[in-house]
Protein backbone atom coordinates (compact mmCIF):
# COMPACT_ATOMS: atom_id res chain seq x y z
CA UNK A 1 0.00 0.00 0.00
CA UNK A 2 2.79 2.41 0.93
CA UNK A 3 4.56 1.51 -2.28
CA UNK A 4 1.40 1.95 -4.31
CA UNK A 5 0.78 5.38 -2.82
CA UNK A 6 4.34 6.52 -3.50
CA UNK A 7 3.90 5.37 -7.10
CA UNK A 8 0.72 7.42 -7.37
CA UNK A 9 2.54 10.41 -5.85
CA UNK A 10 5.22 9.96 -8.49
CA UNK A 11 2.68 10.03 -11.30
CA UNK A 12 1.12 13.24 -9.99
CA UNK A 13 4.55 14.83 -9.48
CA UNK A 14 5.64 13.88 -12.99
CA UNK A 15 2.46 15.29 -14.51
CA UNK A 16 2.49 18.49 -12.48
CA UNK A 17 4.74 20.26 -14.99
CA UNK A 18 3.50 21.61 -18.36
CA UNK A 19 6.65 20.56 -20.25
CA UNK A 20 6.38 17.01 -18.95
CA UNK A 21 2.70 16.89 -19.84
CA UNK A 22 3.61 18.02 -23.36
CA UNK A 23 6.26 15.29 -23.59
CA UNK A 24 3.68 12.68 -22.54
CA UNK A 25 1.20 14.07 -25.04
CA UNK A 26 3.83 13.92 -27.78
CA UNK A 27 4.78 10.34 -26.89
CA UNK A 28 1.10 9.41 -27.00
CA UNK A 29 1.51 9.65 -30.77
CA UNK A 30 4.42 7.19 -30.75
CA UNK A 31 8.01 6.64 -29.59
CA UNK A 32 10.34 9.53 -30.33
CA UNK A 33 14.09 10.07 -30.01
CA UNK A 34 15.34 12.36 -27.25
CA UNK A 35 17.01 14.55 -29.86
CA UNK A 36 13.84 15.04 -31.84
CA UNK A 37 11.79 15.69 -28.69
CA UNK A 38 14.31 18.18 -27.31
CA UNK A 39 14.16 20.14 -30.58
CA UNK A 40 10.46 20.75 -30.00
CA UNK A 41 10.93 22.44 -26.63
CA UNK A 42 12.39 25.94 -26.21
CA UNK A 43 14.94 25.13 -23.51
CA UNK A 44 18.51 23.93 -23.15
CA UNK A 45 19.21 20.23 -23.57
CA UNK A 46 20.29 19.81 -19.90
CA UNK A 47 17.01 21.38 -18.72
CA UNK A 48 15.06 19.17 -21.06
CA UNK A 49 16.94 16.05 -19.93
CA UNK A 50 15.95 16.82 -16.33
CA UNK A 51 12.30 16.49 -17.34
CA UNK A 52 13.02 13.26 -19.23
CA UNK A 53 14.74 11.81 -16.16
CA UNK A 54 11.81 12.81 -13.91
CA UNK A 55 9.37 11.10 -16.26
CA UNK A 56 11.59 8.04 -16.46
CA UNK A 57 12.24 7.73 -12.72
CA UNK A 58 8.51 7.94 -12.03
CA UNK A 59 7.88 5.23 -14.58
CA UNK A 60 5.81 7.27 -17.03
CA UNK A 61 8.24 6.72 -19.86
CA UNK A 62 10.99 4.26 -20.70
CA UNK A 63 14.05 5.15 -22.71
CA UNK A 64 15.84 2.68 -24.94
CA UNK A 65 19.24 3.33 -26.45
CA UNK A 66 19.99 1.83 -29.83
CA UNK A 67 23.43 2.80 -31.15
CA UNK A 68 23.73 6.51 -30.55
CA UNK A 69 20.00 7.22 -30.48
CA UNK A 70 18.01 7.23 -27.25
CA UNK A 71 14.28 6.76 -27.82
CA UNK A 72 11.49 7.59 -25.36
CA UNK A 73 8.42 5.36 -25.10
CA UNK A 74 5.25 6.12 -23.14
CA UNK A 75 4.37 3.68 -20.36
CA UNK A 76 0.57 3.71 -20.47
CA UNK A 77 0.21 1.29 -17.55
CA UNK A 78 1.62 3.90 -15.23
CA UNK A 79 -0.97 6.43 -16.31
CA UNK A 80 -3.63 3.85 -15.48
CA UNK A 81 -2.61 4.27 -11.82
CA UNK A 82 -4.66 7.46 -11.86
CA UNK A 83 -7.77 5.36 -12.51
CA UNK A 84 -6.91 3.00 -9.70
CA UNK A 85 -6.36 5.93 -7.40
CA UNK A 86 -9.75 7.49 -8.13
CA UNK A 87 -11.46 4.11 -7.70
CA UNK A 88 -9.73 3.78 -4.32
CA UNK A 89 -10.97 7.22 -3.23
CA UNK A 90 -14.48 6.23 -4.26
CA UNK A 91 -14.27 3.02 -2.22
CA UNK A 92 -13.04 4.93 0.85
CA UNK A 93 -15.98 7.36 0.68
CA UNK A 94 -18.54 4.63 0.03
CA UNK A 95 -17.36 2.54 2.97
CA UNK A 96 -17.21 5.63 5.13
CA UNK A 97 -20.84 6.38 4.23
CA UNK A 98 -21.78 2.74 4.99
CA UNK A 99 -20.34 3.15 8.49
CA UNK A 100 -22.05 6.51 9.03
CA UNK A 101 -25.36 4.99 7.91
CA UNK A 102 -24.93 2.04 10.26
CA UNK A 103 -24.08 4.31 13.19
CA UNK A 104 -27.06 6.61 12.79
CA UNK A 105 -29.60 3.86 12.06
CA UNK A 106 -28.32 1.73 14.99
CA UNK A 107 -28.64 4.79 17.24
CA UNK A 108 -32.31 5.06 16.27
CA UNK A 109 -33.01 1.39 16.94
CA UNK A 110 -31.48 1.69 20.40
CA UNK A 111 -33.87 4.53 21.19
CA UNK A 112 -36.95 2.56 20.13
CA UNK B 1 -19.58 19.24 -10.97
CA UNK B 2 -17.13 17.72 -13.42
CA UNK B 3 -17.49 13.93 -13.78
CA UNK B 4 -13.89 13.54 -14.92
CA UNK B 5 -12.46 15.24 -11.86
CA UNK B 6 -14.96 14.68 -9.13
CA UNK B 7 -16.25 11.84 -7.12
CA UNK B 8 -19.88 11.95 -6.14
CA UNK B 9 -21.95 9.82 -3.88
CA UNK B 10 -25.64 9.90 -3.05
CA UNK B 11 -27.41 7.89 -0.40
CA UNK B 12 -30.78 7.90 1.30
CA UNK B 13 -30.01 7.32 4.96
CA UNK B 14 -32.91 6.06 7.06
CA UNK B 15 -32.39 8.49 9.92
CA UNK B 16 -33.42 12.09 10.49
CA UNK B 17 -31.16 14.86 9.25
CA UNK B 18 -30.38 16.03 12.80
CA UNK B 19 -29.04 12.55 13.67
CA UNK B 20 -26.79 12.45 10.58
CA UNK B 21 -25.61 15.99 11.29
CA UNK B 22 -24.74 15.02 14.88
CA UNK B 23 -22.68 12.07 13.62
CA UNK B 24 -20.63 14.57 11.58
CA UNK B 25 -20.27 17.25 14.22
CA UNK B 26 -19.98 15.43 17.56
CA UNK B 27 -16.32 14.29 17.94
CA UNK B 28 -17.17 11.07 19.83
CA UNK B 29 -19.67 9.99 17.17
CA UNK B 30 -17.48 11.15 14.29
CA UNK B 31 -14.59 9.00 15.54
CA UNK B 32 -16.81 5.91 15.34
CA UNK B 33 -17.37 5.97 11.58
CA UNK B 34 -14.59 8.06 10.03
CA UNK B 35 -12.12 5.20 9.56
CA UNK B 36 -12.57 1.44 9.21
CA UNK B 37 -12.05 -0.83 12.22
CA UNK B 38 -9.71 -2.01 13.66
CA UNK B 39 -7.94 1.30 13.05
CA UNK B 40 -8.68 3.72 15.89
CA UNK B 41 -9.53 7.33 15.08
CA UNK B 42 -8.80 10.12 17.51
CA UNK B 43 -10.52 13.42 16.75
CA UNK B 44 -8.04 16.13 17.70
CA UNK B 45 -10.21 19.00 16.55
CA UNK B 46 -13.67 19.28 15.08
CA UNK B 47 -14.53 22.95 15.08
CA UNK B 48 -17.57 22.97 12.83
CA UNK B 49 -17.65 26.55 11.55
CA UNK B 50 -16.16 28.30 8.53
CA UNK B 51 -12.40 28.48 9.11
CA UNK B 52 -12.65 25.87 11.87
CA UNK B 53 -10.28 22.91 12.08
CA UNK B 54 -10.93 19.27 11.31
CA UNK B 55 -7.99 17.18 12.49
CA UNK B 56 -7.93 13.41 12.97
CA UNK B 57 -5.19 10.99 13.92
CA UNK B 58 -5.05 7.24 13.46
CA UNK B 59 -3.69 4.37 15.49
CA UNK B 60 -3.43 0.63 15.02
CA UNK B 61 -2.89 -0.13 18.72
CA UNK B 62 -4.56 2.81 20.51
CA UNK B 63 -1.19 3.92 21.87
CA UNK B 64 0.76 5.38 18.98
CA UNK B 65 -1.19 7.84 16.85
CA UNK B 66 -0.11 9.13 13.46
CA UNK B 67 -1.41 11.98 11.29
CA UNK B 68 -4.48 11.44 9.14
CA UNK B 69 -6.49 14.49 8.16
CA UNK B 70 -5.45 18.10 8.85
CA UNK B 71 -7.95 20.36 7.15
CA UNK B 72 -10.19 23.40 7.43
CA UNK B 73 -13.92 23.91 7.06
CA UNK B 74 -14.70 26.36 4.28
CA UNK B 75 -18.47 26.48 4.67
CA UNK B 76 -20.89 25.27 7.31
CA UNK B 77 -24.65 25.61 7.15
CA UNK B 78 -26.31 24.07 10.18
CA UNK B 79 -28.06 20.77 9.32
CA UNK B 80 -27.58 21.37 5.60
CA UNK B 81 -24.06 21.59 4.33
CA UNK B 82 -20.40 21.07 5.26
CA UNK B 83 -17.41 21.84 3.07
CA UNK B 84 -13.81 21.23 4.05
CA UNK B 85 -10.50 21.21 2.25
CA UNK B 86 -7.06 19.78 2.93
CA UNK B 87 -5.49 22.42 0.66
CA UNK B 88 -5.42 24.62 3.77
CA UNK B 89 -4.34 23.01 7.03
CA UNK B 90 -5.90 23.55 10.46
CA UNK B 91 -3.59 26.49 11.15
CA UNK B 92 -4.82 28.12 7.91
CA UNK B 93 -1.47 27.50 6.24
CA UNK B 94 -1.58 26.51 2.57
CA UNK B 95 -0.78 22.80 2.35
CA UNK B 96 0.36 20.34 -0.29
CA UNK B 97 -1.37 17.11 0.70
CA UNK B 98 -0.26 13.96 -1.04
CA UNK B 99 -0.93 13.08 -3.82
CA UNK B 100 -3.24 16.03 -4.59
CA UNK B 101 -5.52 18.41 -2.71
CA UNK B 102 -9.26 17.94 -2.43
CA UNK B 103 -12.42 19.67 -1.29
CA UNK B 104 -15.24 17.58 0.16
CA UNK B 105 -18.78 18.92 0.18
CA UNK B 106 -21.47 17.13 2.18
CA UNK B 107 -25.13 18.13 1.78
CA UNK B 108 -28.12 16.89 3.75
CA UNK B 109 -31.76 17.32 2.82
CA UNK B 110 -35.00 15.91 4.19
CA UNK B 111 -36.33 12.85 2.42
CA UNK B 112 -39.55 10.89 3.08
CA UNK B 113 -37.37 7.94 4.22
CA UNK B 114 -34.92 9.99 6.24
CA UNK B 115 -32.04 12.00 4.86
CA UNK B 116 -30.91 12.62 1.30
CA UNK B 117 -27.16 12.52 1.84
CA UNK B 118 -24.79 13.65 -0.91
CA UNK B 119 -21.06 14.02 -1.18
CA UNK B 120 -18.96 15.67 -3.84
CA UNK B 121 -15.21 15.31 -3.56
CA UNK B 122 -13.43 17.66 -5.92
CA UNK B 123 -9.83 16.76 -6.66
CA UNK B 124 -7.16 19.19 -7.73
CA UNK B 125 -4.85 18.86 -10.67
CA UNK B 126 -7.24 19.08 -13.63
CA UNK B 127 -4.32 19.17 -16.07
CA UNK B 128 -3.25 15.62 -15.29
CA UNK B 129 -6.78 14.35 -15.72
CA UNK B 130 -7.27 16.20 -18.98
CA UNK B 131 -4.07 14.67 -20.31
CA UNK B 132 -5.08 11.27 -19.08
CA UNK B 133 -8.30 11.50 -21.09
CA UNK B 134 -6.65 12.88 -24.14
CA UNK B 135 -4.42 9.82 -24.28
CA UNK B 136 -7.34 7.49 -24.46
CA UNK B 137 -8.09 6.58 -20.89
CA UNK B 138 -11.56 8.09 -20.95
CA UNK B 139 -12.86 4.53 -20.83
CA UNK B 140 -11.63 4.07 -17.28
CA UNK B 141 -13.23 7.22 -15.97
CA UNK B 142 -16.42 6.38 -17.83
CA UNK B 143 -16.62 3.07 -16.01
CA UNK B 144 -16.44 4.87 -12.69
CA UNK B 145 -19.19 7.25 -13.79
CA UNK B 146 -21.34 4.34 -14.97
CA UNK B 147 -20.90 2.62 -11.62
CA UNK B 148 -21.95 5.83 -9.96
CA UNK B 149 -25.06 6.04 -12.13
CA UNK B 150 -25.81 2.42 -11.19
CA UNK B 151 -25.52 3.24 -7.51
CA UNK B 152 -27.72 6.31 -7.90
CA UNK B 153 -30.37 4.35 -9.81
CA UNK B 154 -30.44 1.45 -7.38
CA UNK B 155 -30.87 4.01 -4.60
CA UNK B 156 -33.72 5.63 -6.51
CA UNK B 157 -35.37 2.24 -7.10
CA UNK B 158 -35.52 1.45 -3.39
Amino acid sequence: MAQYSSEVDGVFVALADPTRRDVIRRLGRGPTSVGELAGEFPMTLPSFMKHVRTLESNGLIRTVKVGRVRTCVLNRDRLALLDDWLAEQRRIWEERTDRLERLVTDALEEQE
Amino acid sequence: MNPELDLTLERIIRAPRAVVWRAWTDPARFARWWVPAPTICRVERLDVQPGGAIVTQLSDDGLQFGPHLDATFLAVEELERLVYTNAVDSTLRPANPSPIAMTAEVTLADHPDGTDYRIIVRHGDPDSRALHEELGFAEGWGTVTKQLAGVAESEAAR
